[in-house]
Order: C-alpha cells, then structure tokens, then sequence
C-alpha cells in the first residue's frame, strides 16, 4: 500500500501563496481557515536581511499528537499515511488543536455556510444562478460530501458547526490518483506529492538526492512532509505580511 | 416550599423567609441569563465566545470554559477528603462540616461537567461520542470516566450512605418534606445491624475513593502535562500540582461556605471555631507544599530555557499577564503567612481564616486561566507571533450562570435536609424542640 508524503522544495517557493488559494477552491474551506498556509519570514538584522518562505500544509504525522489525544478516535491515522478528521464523529473538544506543534487545526466557530468569502442562502448567491448555471451555492465542490474509501466522512471542509477540520492531503483527490490541489496548483513546482515506501517514487529520489529536514522533529512527531533546498528557518525567523484574518 | 408545617425540623430545614427567596431569585436570575448566553452560543456558535485558532488566527481555542472546568472540578476535592480524614484518621471534630463539603463535592462535579458540555462544540454528540468510542488513550478519558463517572458516583453514593440516619430522623416529623426524608431513608431504621454495616460501607468506599480522588485530580492534570510541545504545559509536576491546588480551592471553599452556614443558620454550636482552626491549618499545609512544587518547577523552567519557555515565561512574569500572575501569588502568599502566624501563635481569627479561603479560591480561578490560556498564545513553535484571547460576555455570564446554578442547587438542598448531622444523643424530638 503507498504511504502517502509531501517533499517542499523551499529553493523553488517563491511565497506566491497559490497553493493557499487552490485548497480554499478545492476544499470550499470557510473564511480565515488556511489548510495550506505559506510564511513569509524574514531573517537578520538590516541591512543584512533576508526574505524566505515555508509553506506550511498539515504535517500527517507519523507519531501525530493530535490523534493520541482525540478523546472519540474522530482524529486518526489511515493506513496509507493520511491523518483524516472524521467530521461526523468529532464532539469539538479541540484538544488536538492544542496538542498540535503546527498550528494547523481550524474549528467552525460559527456555521461554515455563513461563514463563506459568499454567503451561500444571500441573494449574491442566488443571483448568480444563470452564470452557473443553476449550480447554487456556486463554487461548492460537490466531491466533498460523502464518505470516503475506508468509510468515514472525511474530506473537505466548511461541513458542520462546531467541529475541527485541517489539510487532508485532498483524500477525494488522492484516492482517485489525483495530486492534492496545492501540489496540482503550484506555478513553481516547489510542492510534490508521492508514496514516500516507494523507492522509485520521485519522492523518494529527491530525498536521496537532497539533504531535507522536518519541522520540529525533536519532538519525535515524525512528520510526513519533508523540507529541502535550503536550511530550517532559523529560530529568528519574523512573520512579515502574516494573514491576519479571524473568524 | 413549606413555610410554616416544617418549622419543627433542624437547621432552617423547610423555613424559608424572604431572604432566602431574595437570594433565590438573585440566583435564578443569574442562571437565567447564563441560560440566554448559551442559547447564543449553541444557535451562533463558539464565534460569539473569544476563542479563536491557534496559528494564523493567534487566538486560544481553550480559554474561560476550560479554566472552569479545572476549578471546579478542583473545588470537589474538599468533600471526600474531609470524609476520608473523618472515617481513616477519626478526626471526628470534622463532623459537623462533613455533609457540607459532601454535597460541595458533588455538586461541584456536576458544574465541572456543565462547563465541559458548554466547552463543546458539538454538546450532543459529546455525551453519546464518548459511550461510543471512548479511547483511553487520550487524556479526556480519564477526565469523563473517572472524574465526572466514577469519582461522581462515589461521592453521591457515600453521602447516600452517610445521610440516610438523619433522613431516618427527619421523615419521623410529619409535614411536606415526610415524603423525600422516607424516599431517601428507604427504610432505614437505625438498628445496630444496619448502623455497623453503613459504618462498614462508608469506611471502605471512603478508603477506595482516595485513589480514586488522586487519580481523577491527576488525570486533568495530564491533560496539560502530556503536551510535549506546548511549553508551560509539558511536565511531570502537572498532575501534583493539580491535585494540591484542588485541595487549595476545595478546603479554602468548605471554609467559606461553612462559615456562611454558620451565621446564616446560628450553627455556633454545632459547628465550633476548632473546625476552622483544623482546616486553616490543612489549608497552609497545602499551601507549604504547593508554593514548593512552584518554586521547583519555575526553577526548572528559567535555569535553562527552550527560547520559547524563555518568551512564554517573559510574558507571564513581565508581559500581558504579569498583572494577574502577580496577584494570584501575592493571594497564595498572603494567606499562607497569615494562617502560618496564626498557627504559630495559637490565635486564631475566624475572619481572618474565611478572608484566607476566599483569597485562595480566586488565586485558584486565577492560577488556572493561566495555565489553561498563555501557553496557546505565546511560546508556539512556528512563527506565527503572538496571539491573544480575551473572554466574551456570552463566556463570563455562562460561566457565572454555572455557578449560580450550582449555589442555588446548593442553598435549595439544604433547605430540605439537614446541612449537618443531627445530634442523636438528645434524641431527636427533643433535638426539634430545642432548635425551634
């Protein structure tokens, strides 16, 4: 079976932030949710500074944190790598997201329908009907819904009030063998997705090839999704031009 | 509610006068509007509280609910202590108060639950998700089924166990109440056989229920300890320290509300002066061994620091929540000298032992927003920057409804049982007499 990981080529991100915009799209994901999100860091003191970029997806841990403390098994580990939220299960407690290095959990603080960049019910919606062709809410990706292949509901985001959802590597797409949407989007190709168990993949050979690193591996998380083509952010890193939207 | 049939029946059982009802419609008020924010929340959602994500957002997604959760659960600590102490040590002069921190524990369990519901955000499915597929894996499990299960239906059971001789005594008194007294004495007659067995009863489940209380107070805190990535969190003194400052909070409420008992009740009598000097005594024991466990483990933390320790530590210390970290040791300290001197002296103030008691329920309040919401905002991994949360009205009125809630139930129970044990050796009518 693939064991699903992402290799981030940090030499090729130029922190144009597309892939941030292809999950929203993909994964009709509420406002001020960022499944992927890319820091835009700045290092040294002036005149000696310099610009770097980190896309930061979920990491689909191996140890995950987030998993161990799911108090109802909503969080949890697929044997293919994936680690899924099971949004029909989840009770809300959100300890994941405070057990989570990454930061990268987002709760429904409110219902995710009105929460949307277009309010789905206004009449914004409903007048664009004939654009869309009766499609109302336009934009909803309709492979989102049901379950996936291990029978779990799983995929997308913007589902339910008072739940926690996060980046799912695109479980919809990849079980279909279709890249994830920040991977399918990236202009750079800085962002691959493969089986990390296969050597052949060209996952795998770019590991080979490179030296890469994780986030925080001290804390023994053991991250599916590798860094390389420049060093960890040093610990002096500054966000510039962070995303500073709150529900 | 009986005014005037009851009158015979001890301790203000059945009187209520219009202060009572002033105090009841104070409290029913409070838990009305705490009722109208939840109905907020559950139609709007948690947007309508200050919580917010972790990360891009900068916010903490755990914050006044969850502090809550902590103290409430932690104020039960008193109840069973007490009858442990009473039952495995024979502190009898405890006695007297032994009822009040009982039913303070139980209640207390029950608010600590109300503030996990109203923490969720999906409620409903957080009762039935549990049964389901409870995972003991996690952390929360221990909090569901130990503390709010099992060490709930401990309590309940011993104060059953240990009221049903003064329920016996109260159903003898014709009047509205006769019923709930015979339903709760269910059949309880007093004889020697029955007392030995309750006597049998109540010391071994008082004795199982100690590990059970360390237990269900490590457990919560776990929930923090095991965090390895959440600086301020991660650490093996969690779960002590959790278990001490309960003991704090809970001792430093039983003495509050006993003296409020005490005065509201003219209980001079039935509860003497020793039985505060007892518990403030316990209660700077407590507090010796906690401000140890702090100063061991601030040690640890600044000795050394991870950078983000260093920031999170910064914060507390100098920072945005330097202010309350400040009072709430200055309101552990103050009271730990003061009882310490007192204690020395031999002198005791009974004032000064109750001021002592509420001084350290609100270090307590305190101590545990600051556990519970710092390490979310400052001293992440990545670099997100700081984040900040500051509670809502919907959160501080429902937090408040919780707890006038359960002051009302409180107030509401002891006003059809006995708030103490009923002295036998006058026998009880002659008790009623006296009392009238």
């Amino acid at each position: 079976m693939a064991r699903w990981g992402m290799v981030i080529d940090l030499s090729r991100c130029y922190g144009c932030r597309a892939c941030m915009m292809a999950c929203k799209v993909e994964n009709n994901t509420p406002g001020a949710h960022f499944w992927m999100y890319v820091f835009r860091l700045e290092e040294g003191e002036y005149p000696d500074t310099q610009v770097r970029f980190l896309p930061r997806p979920c990491m689909h841990c191996d140890n995950a944190p987030c998993v161990k403390v799911c108090p109802v098994g909503a969080r949890y580990k697929r044997a293919d790598g994936i680690v899924s939220t099971d949004w029909a299960r989840c009770i809300g407690c959100r300890y994941c997201e405070v057990a989570c290095p990454y930061g990268v959990n987002y709760f429904n603080w409110k219902s995710p329908k009105k929460n949307q960049y277009l309010d789905w019910d206004s009449p914004a919606a409903e007048a664009l009907e004939p654009v869309t062709k009766g499609a109302v809410p336009p934009y909803q990706n309709p492979a989102l819904g049901g379950q996936m292949k291990d029978g779990r509901k799983t995929a997308g985001g913007g589902q339910l009030k008072g739940v926690i959802e996060k980046c799912t590597f695109c479980v919809h797409r990849v079980e279909k063998g279709l890249q994830p949407a920040c991977v399918a989007n990236c202009p750079a190709f800085a962002l691959h997705f493969g089986d990390l168990d296969d050597p052949a993949s060209q996952l795998s050979r770019l590991l080979a090839a490179n030296k890469s690193f994780r986030l925080e591996e001290a804390f023994n998380t053991r991250p599916r999704v590798y860094y390389l083509g420049a060093p960890p952010p040093s610990t002096e890193a500054r966000q510039i031009q962070a995303v500073k939207a709150r529900e | 509610m009986a005014t005037r049939a009851d009158t015979r029946l001890p301790y203000g059982v059945g009187q209520a006068g219009a202060r009572f009802f002033l105090l009841v419609a104070g409290l029913l008020v409070l838990v009305g509007l705490g009722a109208y924010a939840y109905t907020r929340q559950f139609v709007e959602g948690e947007a309508v509280t200050g919580l917010r994500d972790i990360g891009t957002m900068g916010g903490a997604p755990w914050g006044l609910y969850v502090a809550f959760v902590i103290y409430f659960v932690g104020v039960s600590f008193a109840g069973i202590t007490v009858a442990a102490l009473i039952r495995i040590l024979n502190l009898e002069h405890l006695r007297p108060v032994s009822r009040m921190a009982e039913v303070l524990t139980v209640l207390a369990l029950v608010l600590g639950a109300m503030s996990v519901i109203v923490d969720l955000g999906q409620p409903g499915r957080g009762i039935v998700n549990l049964l389901l597929y409870a995972r003991p894996q996690s952390p929360f499990f221990g909090t569901f089924s130990l503390v709010i299960s099992g060490y709930l239906v401990a309590s309940m059971v011993y104060l059953y166990l240990e009221s049903r001789k003064d329920a016996a005594l109260c159903a003898r008194e014709p009047g509205r109440l006769q019923w709930f007294h015979r339903l709760w004495a269910a059949g309880y007659k007093d004889t020697r056989e029955q007392r030995e067995r309750h006597l049998r009863a109540s010391w071994w489940l008082s004795l199982f229920i100690i590990p059970l209380l360390v237990t269900a107070h490590s457990t919560l805190g776990f929930v923090f300890g095991l965090q390895i990535s959440a600086f301020g969190w991660y650490g093996a003194f969690q779960p002590p320290e959790f278990l001490i400052l309960a003991g704090v909070s809970g001792i430093g409420l039983l003495i509050v509300i006993a003296a409020a008992a005490r005065q509201t009740l003219h209980l001079q009598e039935q509860i003497p002066k020793r039985v505060f000097t007892w518990l403030a005594n316990f209660l700077w024991v407590l507090l010796v061994v906690y401000g140890y466990l702090m100063i061991v483990e601030v040690l640890t933390a600044i000795y050394q620091p991870h950078q983000n320790e260093e920031a999170l530590i910064r914060t507390l210390v100098f920072g945005n929540y330097a202010w309350m970290y400040w009072l709430s040791v200055g309101l552990l300290i103050v009271p730990l000298v003061v009882l310490l001197v007192q204690s020395v002296m031999r002198r005791y103030s009974l004032p000064i032992i109750v001021a002592s008691g509420v001084f350290v329920n609100v270090a307590a309040i305190i101590k545990r927003y600051l556990i519970v919401v710092p390490s979310q905002t400052h001293g992440r991994l990545l670099p997100y920057g700081p984040g900040a949360y500051s509670p809502t009205w919907v959160e501080y009125l429902i937090v408040l409804g919780i707890a006038a809630f359960g002051a009302l139930a409180y107030v509401v129970f002891f006003k059809v049982f006995p708030i103490t044990e009923v002295k036998e050796s006058d026998g009880s009518q002659s008790l009623w007499k006296t009392s009238e």
